[in-house]
């Protein structure tokens, strides 16, 4: 630590530090205009000049970077200094008077006007006033290195490369941040972020995965990091006052030896861009119903409020059911859940706005518990139930004034007639289907699938959880479509399947099951890929197959398929067979 | 083998421009025509210095100086010189209002005043030949230095030498070399400043030129002082000659073991790389030239943290000019006494008390003897100009002289018996800089030459930094309202203030210098400022909007009889009149340009 004294005040700082950050300490104001904390000090706008005095010796030196030393006297305010800043701030203002920084600042050190006069005076209030923020920002911190200038002197100019648009730009907007004057902007051409998968729109590179995440904590997205694309930035690290942040941390893959397993993998929402008709992604104000749901969350991209896109409430909100399901082009099934979320969505809609409800549906399935009285809830709430599926949206007028909304074309069958109803927002209910990688993890664990896709069951009424791989249990929407409380129910039972081969701590298994007799056995391995259920393997000390007894299901195909006979069931040998034969035959 | 004479014929970059490459060849072909060929031998040299007068040739070993070669004049030379054993009179040296011509080159009093320690060599070896270098007693101090000093006696030698910067700076040389061993880092750079950019300057370039390998040398033992294995040179690419000798030296220099590794068989290990520069002004100060050799605009950045410290890659750097590498191997050799008895002060107690040695200027503009001469410190201007430079052209009368390239300042006659010295120069206002030295005539209008420096330095400004690069403008924008007739007083308040703004809070010494001339000028010659102020009349003749050409009807008649030559020559078709008539000037038309002045016999235009 070191004394100085700053305008008459006494302050004890670290050798090193910057006049500017003691003089901050010291709660004397410098003027600045290229000055940031981001990055390491330029000293271009020469307003910081401050006049140094050591012993004899008296220097004008810039605040921002000149190292303080032991003993030393600034005057920050001295004749010398007011009549450098003058000078200068009246060459900044003859040359960009309407800037606002450079206005006010001016207007701080109470110059009025310049007496020069520019001849590369620019009026704009956004001029550019080379204040190298946006290039230290991109070459220094980001690290991109897009940003330069070009020319000398008077002509200087900040420049991308060649002037022209490069890839070379990450698009991070950092330089858009720091420009004092507002001279770069950004402009959304084509938004090559990522978009989260349960907000609209898109999310910083430092995010909660989702709302429920356990643990909740954020993590960084790679791809849209700065960091992770130029080396640079590492801003978060400098702030994570714990130290938190790890750069290098990367995926792991974590090996645990398990007896059993239950499969919750969950369904993925049925994708309703390819029914044109609709106009999802391409029409504004259509969402999916996960989208909606994101909409309708208080922590949400709109905080729960339910606007369009303009940030107006909308006036009237049409909920189609069944968008894949039901329908023999995308899903024959019935996904079960929307009936019920539609009117939950209903219900909040009306809750939360005065705009008109109109639900369209083919059937009403409200068959849970409590769920009919919550029908007629909603009837009673004033929703307009219209019995018919929609059968397409387009943009049109709201009314003769020509207002722009939607409108929904459907056939009322109750009424029997065709109807267009114009509303500000739809909502898609889409179907529930299978996970896109489902087939993956079903031959992990050779388990079926029924012809809906989703995975099957052993029993659909005696055995809903277990499969027909011993120890692998399914529950949940990777079985079929269901609700939080058939879910749950489900899941549950699973659990105490396991829970109950857990306690007993054996397993009991079927006595009949295939066996290799060693002696016969070729080593020729055409079992072990024919087995279903994955239970022979080829020990190779002994170049010969074995049977896992605790895999095998007794199925037969592996003794069809033995090209050398030694491949048999347990207690089914041929010479077995033929002896019981025998002895019936006597 | 041994030759009857030596033609040393200069080739540098001024008299190669004057085609005496062509000269050369011409020699050649008539010796081998007299079958001359084993008795007279043709070397060229780098630049001899006295610029003015080439191309130009010394035989040797008699020292006759034969100037103004032209390809017609080789063959009489040829053979009334070295057939007939009779030099040429009439190819010789004649000093101005002067009717016997001088034979020999230690003779002329251009060569005779100067004290050549960093040109001992130009114009007696051939640059690229590394034999004629060691002949000289070339890497006699890289071999002394490695065989019988350490570092820190090297370092110690050049301290009491007295040495400084021969850039412009004028920083004591030992105390840079001995700061920058001292700072620990796994790696020292050492680099030679060849970025020469001032306007009629070319004493760096010369240097490299003629003596390419006493820069290489003077970087070795500089390598060894500092404790350094990597050197650069940062030259600019307009230099070809020079780049293209340097690049033969340090390669000749390779192949002798002079340079790479194990050097001399003494373990220390050194190589030289070339840096281009692009030719930008600013590049010249350090830190700029340190970012350009990175790869990164060469801006220059506070020095707040100095070079020596944290330079060319963060690690700590020892720069130099090219000047003062190329004192270093005759400091060695020679002594830091027998330099230190050169010059002025007092160095053994202050390193800033006195300037020591030589320095070498390009003397430039109105005088006879334009070209490059290296003088002892100390030696007053009035001798530079009138002994060595052989005083005005044309017989006009001396106005000023500036010193120090575009941003030094202007100094005026009562001046002239000043001693050239780092310090007396700064006082008046001007500075030592690289070297360059330019001399106002009477015909100069100072507010013109201010104007002419100052737009150099106003546009070789980087911009980084809002004074220089706002100030510089605004300065020439006045300067050019005053040359116009359009300049106030007010203007003259508001310039030299902004001036001064410029000077104290530009970013580095660009900016910091580049009001010199205008501050001088303002200083010494404000009455001529005031002259296109109030009187809207410009007393050099040389700001167009402010001078009028007038035809004398008398002299033009009685004195002429209408001679015509004044319209014959009149670009603009402004001067009319018949041939044996009164001649006039249409003054609408008229565009100033001084021909029609130049081309009258009679004195009959006269300019006010």
């Amino acid at each position: 630590m070191v004394t100085i004294n700053i305008d008459g005040r006494t302050v004890e700082v670290p050798e090193d530090t910057t006049i500017l950050k003691a003089a901050d300490q010291a709660g004397v104001w410098i003027p600045t205009m290229c000055h940031s904390e981001y990055f390491e000090p330029y000293g271009v706008c020469r307003l910081c000049s401050v006049e140094v005095v050591r012993g004899k010796r008296s220097r004008i030196v810039t605040a921002c970077n000149y190292p303080i030393r032991n003993g030393m006297t600034i005057h920050t305010n001295s004749e010398r200094v007011k009549w450098l800043r003058k000078v200068i701030m009246e060459m900044l203002i003859s040359r960009w008077p309407n800037v606002k920084v450079v206005k006010d600042l001016a207007e701080r050190l109470g110059i009025e006007k310049s007496r020069f006069t520019s001849l590369e005076r620019d009026e704009s209030e956004n001029a550019c006033i080379l204040c190298g923020m946006c290039v230290n920002m991109c070459n220094d911190v980001v690290k991109a290195n897009v940003l330069g200038f070009a020319h000398t002197g008077i002509e200087r100019k900040v420049v991308r490369p060649f002037d022209e648009k490069t890839d070379q730009c990450i698009v991070c907007g950092s330089c858009a941040h720091v420009c004092p004057t507002g001279h770069i902007k950004m402009v959304l051409e084509d938004y090559r972020g990522k978009k989260s998968e349960f907000t609209l729109g898109p999310k910083t590179p430092i995010y909660v995965p989702t709302l429920q995440a356990v643990p909740r904590v954020p993590v960084i997205d790679a791809e849209s990091c700065i960091h992770f694309q130029t080396g640079g930035c590492e801003n978060c690290a400098k702030v994570c006052e714990p130290n938190a942040i790890n750069y290098k941390m990367e995926d792991e893959i974590v090996e645990i030896d398990v007896g059993q397993v239950l499969i919750t993998t969950g369904f993925d929402l049925f994708d309703a861009s390819p029914m044109a008709q609709y106009g999802y992604g391409r029409l504004d104000n259509v969402y999916s119903s996960l989208e909606f749901e994101s909409i309708l969350n208080s922590t949400g991209p709109t905080g729960g409020n339910i606007v369009m896109k303009n940030g107006k409430e909308p006036r009237a909100v049409g909920i189609i059911h069944c968008i894949g399901s039901r329908d023999t082009n995308h899903h024959a099934y019935c996904s079960r859940v929307c009936c019920m979320y539609a009117l939950k969505f209903a219900h909040l809609v009306r809750d939360r706005t005065d705009a008109a409800i109109y639900q369209f549906y083919i059937d009403m399935r409200a068959f849970g518990k409590g769920y009919e009285e919550f029908y007629n809830r909603l009837l009673d709430e004033g929703v307009t139930m219209i019995r018919g599926k929609a059968a397409e949206i387009v943009e049109g007028a709201w009314n003769e004034n020509g207002d722009p909304s939607l409108k929904i074309r459907c056939e009322d069958t109750l009424i029997g007639k065709f109807r267009e109803i114009p509303v500000d927002m739809v909502v898609l209910c889409n179907a529930m289907e299978p996970r896109k990688d489902s087939d993956a993890i079903r031959r992990l664990f050779s388990i079926s699938k029924s012809p809906d896709g989703f995975f099957l069951e052993r029993h659909p009424k005696l055995d809903p959880t277990s499969t027909a791989t011993e120890g692998v249990f399914i529950a949940g929407c990777s079985q079929g479509p269901k609700d939080i409380p058939d879910t749950v129910a489900q899941a549950s039972s699973a659990a105490a399947r396991i829970l109950s081969l857990i306690s007993k701590g054996e397993v009991e298994i079927e006595p009949v099951r295939a066996m290799v007799q060693d002696e016969y056995c070729s080593g020729c391995k055409i079992c072990n890929n024919m087995c279903p259920y994955g239970a022979i393997e080829f020990i190779e000390e002994k170049k010969i197959s074995h049977v896992n007894e605790a895999l095998c299901k007794g199925c037969g195909t592996c003794v069809a398929a033995c090209p050398s006979g030694a491949m048999t069931g347990n207690g089914f040998t041929d010479e077995q067979i033929l002896a019981e034969l025998e002895g019936l035959m006597l | 083998m041994a030759y009857r004479s030596y033609l040393m014929v200069c080739a540098g970059t001024g008299c190669v421009a004057n085609q005496s490459m062509k000269i050369k060849e011409k020699l050649e072909t008539e010796i081998r025509k007299k079958g001359l060929q084993e008795e007279v031998a043709v070397v060229t040299t780098g630049c001899n210095g006295f610029c003015a007068v080439g191309p130009l040739m010394v035989v040797q070993p008699d020292g006759i100086f034969y100037q103004l070669l032209k390809e017609t004049d080789i063959p009489y030379i040829v053979e009334e010189h070295f057939i007939k054993g009779r030099p040429v009179k009439e190819l010789m040296f004649t000093p101005p209002k002067e009717k016997t011509p001088i034979p020999k080159l230690s003779d002329i009093p251009f060569f005779a005043d100067q004290t050549p320690i960093v040109l001992r060599n130009r114009g007696v070896i051939n640059p690229e030949n590394i034999d004629d270098y060691i002949a000289r007693g070339g890497y006699e101090a890289i071999a002394k230095v490695l065989t019988s000093m350490t570092p820190e006696q090297v370092i110690q030698e050049i301290k009491t030498s007295g040495l400084r910067g021969r850039g412009g700076g004028g920083f004591p040389t030992g105390i840079k070399w001995e700061t920058c061993r001292n700072i620990p880092a796994d790696k020292h750079y050492i680099i030679c400043n060849a970025d020469e950019g001032d306007p009629g300057a070319f004493m760096d370039r010369s240097t490299v030129e003629s003596d390419p390998h006493a820069v290489i040398e003077g970087m070795l033992i500089g390598g060894y002082a500092i404790g350094s294995s990597e050197g650069y040179v940062y030259i600019r690419n307009e230099y070809p000659i020079a780049l293209d000798r340097l690049q033969t030296a340090i390669q000749h220099a390779r192949e002798y073991g002079l340079l790479g590794t194990n050097i001399l068989d003494k373990g220390f290990d050194f190589e030289i790389k070339i840096a281009r520069g692009a030719g930008a002004f600013v590049c010249g100060e350090s830190t700029a030239l340190m970012a350009s050799i990175e790869g990164r605009p060469g801006e220059p950045r506070a020095k707040y943290v100095h070079t020596v410290e944290k330079g060319l890659w963060d690690k700590p750097t020892c720069l130099n000019n090219v000047e003062t590498w190329a004192n270093v191997p005759q400091i060695i050799l020679r002594g830091a006494e027998w330099f230190s008895s050169i010059g002025t002060g007092d160095v053994s107690g202050d390193p800033w008390g006195g300037s020591k040695g030589t320095k070498v200027f390009s003397l430039s503009g109105k005088v006879n003897n334009t070209g490059l001469i290296e003088v002892p410190m100390g030696i007053t201007l009035r001798k530079i100009i009138f002994d060595i430079g052989g005083g005005i052209k044309d017989g006009k009368k001396f106005k000023a002289v500036q010193t120090g390239g575009p941003s030094g300042g202007f100094i005026p006659e009562s001046l002239l018996d000043l001693p050239v010295d780092y310090e007396e120069l700064t006082k008046v206002g001007s500075m030592m800089g690289s070297g360059g030295m330019v001399v106002a005539d009477e015909n100069n209008c100072m507010v013109d030459m201010a104007k002419y420096f100052l737009s150099f330095t106003q546009t070789e400004s980087c911009g980084k930094c809002v004074p220089c690069r706002e100030g510089t403008k605004r300065m020439l924008d006045i300067l050019e309202k005053i040359t116009e007739g359009e300049g106030t007083e007010e203007d003259l308040v508001l310039l030299e203030e902004l001036s001064n703004v410029v000077v104290e809070s530009s970013l580095c010494a660009l900016g910091g210098s580049a009001p010199n001339p205008v501050l001088t000028t303002l200083k010494y010659f404000r009455e001529e400022y005031e002259a296109h102020v109030k009187d809207k009349k410009c007393p050099g003749h040389a700001c167009r909007k402010l001078i009028t050409y007038t035809i004398d009807p008398h002299v033009c008649v009685d004195k002429g009889h209408g001679c015509h030559v004044c319209a014959k020559n009149c670009p603009d078709g402004a001067i009319l009149g018949e041939t044996k008539q009164v001649h006039t000037i249409d003054v609408e038309k008229c565009g100033k340009c001084g021909i029609c002045y130049d081309v009258c016999k009679f004195d009959a235009i006269s300019v006010e």
